[in-house]
C-alpha cells in the first residue's frame, strides 16, 4: 500500500536553511460535519479534531491540521509508522462504515517537505501572498496558501521548523523552486 | 490587489480567491414550465452594475469554501462578507 519511492529524493543544506523530504509518512484526509462525527473521531483516536481555523493539534503519535470547517488532514509523526494502520482501520470502522464521514488515505498524494533554519520565512516571502507575521511565532499554526503559485499546506511545527505539504505532481517543481530561492537568500 | 476576509480563515490576499458571479440567484423550481426566454434569463442574465453588488466568492487556494460578499464595484470596497445560507445584510 505504501509507496516507498520518494518523490524528491534530495536534501539541500544551505547556510541558513535546510530542505528535506520526510518519507514515507502516512496521511489521511478526514471529512465530516456533524457533532456525532466529531465525537466519534475523538473517541477513536484519543485526540480532538481542532475546530479553530488555521491550527493543528498533536499527541505523541499523530498530528491533525485544520483544513476547512469540515476537513482535516491527519499524519503520522514518525516515518514508517506501523501503528498507523490500526488508526486508519479504526477510523474506517467508526467513521466510514457508520456513514458519519469520509476517511481517505492520501499518503501517496501529498509529499511532506521539512524546512529548518532561520530564513524559512524569507524564503516564503519570495513566493507567497500569505502574511506570516503572526504565524511564525505561533507553534502549531497552520495555513493553506500559495507558494510559487502552487497550493500548499504549511504547518509551524516549532521555532524555525516548518512542514510543507504539496501534491506529489507539483512536489519536484516546488522543491526546485525552493532550492533555487534558498540558494540566493 | 486587495485583502478579502474569508469567513472561515480570516484575512487573505485576493490571489487566493476565485470570483463566482452574482449571488442569490435561485434556480426555478419547475424549469419545464418556463419559456425559453425565462430560462435564458435565469441561466445567462447577470447584473453588471457600477456600485453595490452581491457576489459569490470561493477561497480556492485556502479552505475551498464558497461564501458571499457585498462589494462596491466602483472602488472595490468590500462592504460585508457572510456565509452561504445566511441572510444578505442590507448595505
Ligand atoms: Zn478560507
Amino acid at each position: 500500500m505504501l509507496n516507498f519511492q520518494t518523490a524528491i529524493n534530495d536534501q539541500k543544506n544551505f547556510s541558513e536553511i535546510k530542505l528535506n523530504e520526510i518519507s514515507p509518512i502516512r496521511k489521511l484526509i478526514l471529512r465530516g460535519k456533524s457533532r456525532e462525527f466529531l465525537s466519534a473521531v475523538g473517541k477513536t483516536i484519543n485526540i480532538l479534531l481542532p475546530t479553530e481555523p488555521n491550527t493543528s493539534s498533536s499527541n505523541g503519535e499523530i498530528t491533525i491540521i485544520w483544513l476547512s470547517p469540515d476537513e482535516w488532514i491527519i499524519f503520522s509523526n514518525s516515518i514508517d509508522n506501523q501503528d498507523f494502520n490500526q488508526i486508519e482501520e479504526k477510523l474506517v470502522q467508526n467513521i466510514c462504515k457508520t456513514k458519519l464521514g469520509a476517511v481517505i488515505d492520501v499518503t501517496d498524494q501529498f509529499v511532506m517537505i521539512n524546512l529548518t533554519g532561520n530564513k524559512i520565512f524569507d524564503l516564503f516571502q519570495k513566493g507567497s501572498p500569505f502574511n506570516f507575521n503572526e504565524f511564525r511565532n505561533k507553534k502549531g499554526a497552520t495555513t493553506q496558501t500559495l507558494l510559487a503559485k502552487i497550493d500548499v499546506i504549511i504547518q509551524n511545527k516549532d521555532q524555525n521548523d516548518i512542514n510543507v505539504f504539496v501534491r506529489r505532481s507539483f512536489s519536484r517543481h516546488l522543491y526546485s523552486w525552493m532550492s533555487d530561492s534558498a540558494s540566493r537568500l | 490587489m486587495f485583502v478579502i476576509s474569508c469567513p472561515y480563515c480570516g484575512e487573505r490576499e485576493q490571489s487566493e480567491f476565485k470570483a463566482g458571479g452574482e449571488a442569490h440567484i435561485e434556480r426555478p423550481k419547475q424549469p419545464t414550465e418556463l419559456s425559453d426566454d425565462e430560462w435564458a434569463e435565469y441561466l445567462f442574465m447577470r447584473k453588471n452594475i457600477k456600485g453595490i453588488q452581491y457576489e459569490r466568492w470561493n477561497h480556492a487556494h485556502g479552505c475551498r469554501k464558497w461564501f458571499n460578499m457585498v462589494r462596491d464595484t466602483s472602488n472595490d470596497e468590500i462592504k460585508a462578507v457572510y456565509k452561504m445560507g445566511e441572510k444578505p445584510p442590507s448595505v
